[in-house]
């Protein structure tokens, strides 16, 4: 009302100087900002500007305004005079919502004229919304909700955007009564991944949420399954189909479910094991449920690896499982009419019903059977629950079944005893006391209790027996003793052993064991052991049972033999490992190879023939290997002084040719080769030696021909020639390793052999694939509707089929671009083998190539 | 110890050898970057999505064509829809595709099928088929990107449509409105034809991104020696 009032003394104000100036609607001065939103517990600062002709008109200038807070007056201090037409004010910390906020003037010294006012506004900048997710129900449109944050106490807007990678879409503004979800305007595409965030934004500022990438399909609320109806079988009593129709959408993706069941009547849920819905179906079968139960069902669905949402609990459907045979007798009694006469009696024979838990069905009848002392039978169908004979005085057996659809109960028995029975009760005799209670409807639950006269000792000891005999131990054991010679209840037993020299120990058992263990007994030892039962009365002792502790524990023996064999299997198979690593060795001390003399060709020895091993230096090391079967020592004086021993062999060739006397001993001094022939120092003739079939001279026959030579380099290569003609001859395989590792990816031509062998042989059922894509393919020629039937059954055969070519295309494609290649290097390695094969053969016509050098 | 003195050492070599490159097999590695797999499967289950989307699309808007395109025995012959991609292909041609070919192929059909399709949208009578449609072409716009997504990955360009080659619809008067829905029947023919063959790419694709066992041991033998 004031607010009012201060508005209309404003606008009259107003009037008045508009109507005085002439100028309609003309305020004195304004207030900037003029509809200022500040932030709640900030400060606001407010400008107060005043007209020039106000100040004339009025006298006044800025140190006359004054602020006001709806009634209340801004005191002073939080003014600025900024200059003559200007004040200021400041707020501090903004706490009410909305506050109006005028500036007036002092007029004519204490007159409050209204200048202008304002309405401030505060409120809160909006959080950064959280939580955000998105429920696509099937066949819907996509809803996505979220958690605003704090009230803002404004207006807040919230949009949601969401974009795919190449498009976006339609803002979705939220509605006003709902500000914390917004449902988009489109359905949505499933199995393309969308980008959803959203934005809230008020007069305070604008955040925007987290965004959020996902597939809609990951989260679809699906419909509910339909029609779920309860089915039993006659067969099985304990099960109920379930059945029921899935929504469009098991179409497109595949879905689990959740059942639940109870009985009618009960409140609370049984749950089927997940694990056995969790793939797509229409029909389940509940097992393990009580006969002639009425079961009630609901089921839900959801996608099948979980993400998403569970669907609406389906309509609860009932049935009831097929009846079962009763499982119980019933409660069963009798009761004598006292009122006898002449030799028989009146006997009323009652029981209760079954419960429905153990009727399970509906009782049709009972059955009643009374046999007199081996005597008839006599048979009676009753609905009833009694039944009133009339017997003799004998000793009567009943029985009572109850019959249901299916079948009939086990039989409760019951003996009506002979009318003069009399009681007599022996001395240490067992008697099982039984007391059944008898109510008016019928008996209760009896209680049976054992009891002796009087107990005696029993007549009879356990006989005692071991179970398991160790070294140090010994498991006994005995049976219970007869009721008959018992005698009494069996309060303990006691077992007394000992070795034949020692003292005798006795042990006491409860009487509820029928095993004990002896231990720390001596092994390798005899012992005797005994056992007494006691009654209340007395004990008796059994047979007295002797036994031997052996000398080693079982797998005593074992654990000595065993590691030892290890040991000595270790042993030998690292002796064997090592002969076989030092083979080499061994066989140069124990056989060393002597080369053949009548197997070496003099043509090989050409100087002119590149040694296969020396293309590559690097592989010089791998050559060396090579000569372990010659002789190590060889190879070693060969590679340690090949130079300088070349060199000295070079100084003695001059000799010789001084001397032209061939001194095989200084030369078998000097030369590697004859060091280890005794036969080459033997060669004295130089001529000889040009005929390749003479028998050992090859030594000197090399001498010989170069001697004819110029000495120079091929002095160096007489000692390397040989290396070669030695490794072709004596190893052939190492010179293809030589080969093989020689070109740094030796290993390559091998491999891409076997992998042209695996593509040759997938390309081998290739051609069933193709046939059979074939016949797929001309389906794409076939009309329209047929393939709109096949369409669905025939992607999965194509699939399965594909699957095959894609195999066989991939393991081509893998290797594919390298195929032609790979020929041509397959090719060259073949060649290369064949070289290496035909080399040595072929030396001589090479040499005769090459250099055109021929020994003489 | 000389290596080459006994197999037995060479073996054991071996094995060391395959241990140590055991971690650095990619197909053994699967904490990293989970490669073009995930939006091909994707974009499988989206092509049957629409093949799905589209029987009971097309059931409805042959009805709406009425007879005979609603006829289930309708074969007509392919006249005046020569501009419509053709999706069947010769098997080996098929086949012998790379997979940059085969992609490149899928996105230009859909994008002059889409182009096609929205004009029909246009056309379209009942609202109900209309937003069958749109949603229609809405979901082959996300195939559209997903396909982009996949070339992507793979780090193949997207084709960039010819100028002037840009596909329009034109509702002619040089159509008869018979040769008009004979347009649109051989256009839902094809979408669906497409569609099918896009599911075979797609199935190839991804089964070709997880390689085979054998591959990964071929692999390992060459690193061993």
């Amino acid at each position: 009302m004031s607010v009012l009032q201060t508005w209309l003394v404003q606008a009259l104000f107003i009037f008045l100087i508009t109507g005085s100036i002439g100028v309609l609607l003309d305020p004195c001065g304004r207030i900037n900002p003029e509809s200022p939103v500040v932030q709640l517990g900030s400060n606001f600062t407010a400008v107060c500007v005043l007209k020039e002709r106000c100040m004339d008109y009025f006298h006044v200038n800025a140190n006359f305004i004054v602020w006001k807070m709806g009634h209340f007056t801004i005191p002073k201090e939080q003014y600025t005079i900024i200059n003559r037409t200007a004040a200021s004010v400041t707020l501090t910390d903004v706490t009410s919502l909305n506050i109006q906020l005028t500036c007036n003037i002092l007029t004519f010294g204490q007159i409050e004229q209204n200048v202008y006012g304002i309405t401030l506004i505060s409120g809160l900048p909006p959080e950064k919304p959280k939580n955000l997710n998105c429920i696509v129900n099937e066949g819907k449109k996509m809803m996505c909700y979220w958690d605003p944050g704090r009230e803002t106490y404004l207006e807040t807007n919230f949009t949601l955007k969401s974009e795919w990678a190449t498009e976006k879409f339609a803002d979705c503004k939220t509605k006003r009564d709902t500000p914390t979800s917004c449902t988009v305007d489109y359905s949505p595409v499933y199995f393309v991944n969308m980008e959803v965030w959203v934005e809230a934004a008020n007069a305070l500022g604008k955040v925007t949420s987290d965004h959020i990438n996902f597939d809609p399909v990951d989260k679809v609320k699906p419909n509910t399954p339909r029609n779920l109806s309860v089915s039993n079988s006659e067969e099985l009593s304990s099960i109920l189909k379930l059945t029921w129709i899935n929504s469009n959408i098991k179409n497109v993706i595949r879905l689990k479910y959740d059942i639940q069941y109870r009985t009618k009547g009960a409140s609370t849920w049984s749950q089927i094991p997940p694990e056995d819905t969790a793939s797509t179906r229409s029909s389940f079968t509940v097992q393990d449920l009580k006969p002639f139960t009425e079961y009630v069902f609901r089921i839900r669905c959801m996608k099948e690896d979980g993400k998403g949402f569970w669907s609406d609990w389906s309509e609860e459907a009932s049935g009831i499982t097929y009846e079962d045979r009763p499982s119980n007798t019933p409660s069963f009694w009798y009761k004598i009419d006292p009122s006898h006469s002449h030799g028989h009696r009146s006997v009323q024979l009652m029981w209760k019903t079954l419960p429905p838990f153990e009727a399970n069905g509906k009782i049709l009848g009972y059955e009643v059977t009374l046999t007199r002392w081996k005597s008839r039978l006599q048979n009676y169908t009753v609905n009833d629950t009694k039944l009133t004979v009339n017997l003799t005085n004998d000793r009567y057996i009943v029985t009572l079944t109850a019959r249901n659809a299916v079948g009939r109960s086990d039989a409760s028995v019951l003996t009506i005893p002979a009318c003069d029975f009399q009681g007599y009760l022996a001395e240490s005799k067992c008697y099982l006391i039984t007391v059944t209670p008898v109510y008016a409807d019928g008996p209760g639950s009896p209680v049976s209790i054992k009891a002796y006269l009087k107990q005696a000792p029993p007549s009879k000891g356990p006989t005692v027996r071991t179970k398991k005999v160790g070294k140090n131990e010994a498991v006994l054991e005995w049976d219970q003793l007869p009721v008959d010679v018992q005698n009494g209840f069996i309060r303990n037993y006691t077992i007394f052993y000992r070795t034949n020299i020692g003292n005798e120990t006795a042990v006491n058992v409860d009487s509820s064991h029928t095993e004990y263990t002896l231990s720390s007994l001596t092994s390798d030892t005899l012992y005797m052991v005994r056992m007494a039962a006691y009654t209340d009365e007395g004990g008796k002792d059994g047979p007295e049972f002797t036994f031997t502790t052996p000398k080693f524990a079982q797998g005593e023996i074992e654990a000595i033999v065993v590691p030892v064999c290890l040991a000595f299997l270790l042993t030998t198979l690292l002796g064997v490992l090592f002969c076989f690593n030092k083979r080499d060795l061994i066989k140069k001390h124990i056989w060393p190879n002597v080369p053949d003399p009548s197997k070496s060709h003099i043509a090989q020895w050409s100087p002119h023939t590149p040694p296969r091993h020396n293309f590559n230096p690097k592989d010089q090391m791998y050559s060396d290997g090579n000569f372990t079967d010659v002789s190590v020592v060889e190879i070693e004086a060969n590679d340690k002084k090949s130079f300088p021993e070349d060199l000295k062999s070079l100084e003695l060739f001059k000799k010789e040719k001084v001397s032209t006397e061939g001194h095989s001993s200084g030369i078998g001094g000097s030369s590697c080769m004859s060091s280890s022939r005794p036969s080459i120092s033997s060669s004295d003739e130089n001529e000889s030696a040009q005929n390749t079939s003479s028998t050992v001279q090859y030594s000197t026959v090399v001498h010989s021909g170069y001697r004819h030579q110029v000495p120079s380099v091929q002095v160096f290569s007489r000692s390397e020639s040989t290396q070669p003609l030695l490794d072709s001859e004596e190893r052939p395989e190492d010179l293809q390793l030589v080969d093989n590792v020689d070109g740094g990816d030796g290993i390559l031509p091998r491999q891409q052999y076997f992998k042209q062998n695996c593509s040759q042989q997938e390309t081998s059922p290739d051609i069933s694939h193709f046939e059979r894509s074939n016949q797929v393919s001309s389906v794409n020629e076939e009309d329209f509707v047929r393939l709109k039937q096949q369409i669905s059954g025939i992607p999965q055969s194509c699939g399965s089929g594909q699957m095959k070519m894609f195999q066989e295309v991939s393991a081509a494609d893998a290797f594919g671009p390298d195929t032609e290649g790979q020929g041509e290097r397959f090719k060259t390695a073949g060649m290369e083998a064949v070289l290496d094969e035909g080399m040595p053969k072929s030396y001589l016509p090479q040499t005769v190539r090459q250099g055109g050098y021929m020994p003489q | 110890m000389d290596l080459r003195a006994g197999d037995s050492w060479g073996m054991l070599a071996c094995l060391c050898t395959v241990l140590w490159h055991l971690p650095a097999v990619p197909a053994l590695n699967r904490t990293g970057d989970p490669g073009p797999g995930p939006s091909i499967q994707k974009t499988y289950d989206l092509t049957r999505y629409l093949e799905h989307q589209l029987r009971s699309l097309a059931g409805t808007y042959l009805n709406y064509l009425g007879p005979p395109f609603n006829e289930p025995d309708f074969n007509p012959p392919r006249l005046g829809a020569d501009t419509l991609p053709r999706a069947t292909v010769n098997l080996e041609v098929w086949r012998s595709l790379n997979d940059k070919l085969r992609l490149t192929q899928n996105y230009e059909a859909y994008s002059h099928l889409l182009c096609y399709l929205r004009g029909l949208n246009r056309q379209a009578a009942t609202a109900e088929l209309r937003h069958s449609l749109a949603h229609f072409c809405t979901s082959l716009q996300g195939l559209l990107g997903s396909i982009a997504g996949v070339m992507a990955t793979l780090g193949y360009p997207l084709p960039q449509p010819l100028p002037g080659t840009e596909p329009t619809w034109t509702p002619g008067p040089a159509h008869s409105d018979f040769l008009q829905k004979m347009d649109d029947f051989w256009l839902l023919k094809e979408l669906q034809t497409w569609l099918w063959r896009s599911a075979k790419d797609f199935n190839r694709l991804k089964k070709k991104m997880q390689p085979p066992a054998a591959a990964v041991t071929l692999h390992l033998e060459a690193h061993g020696f």
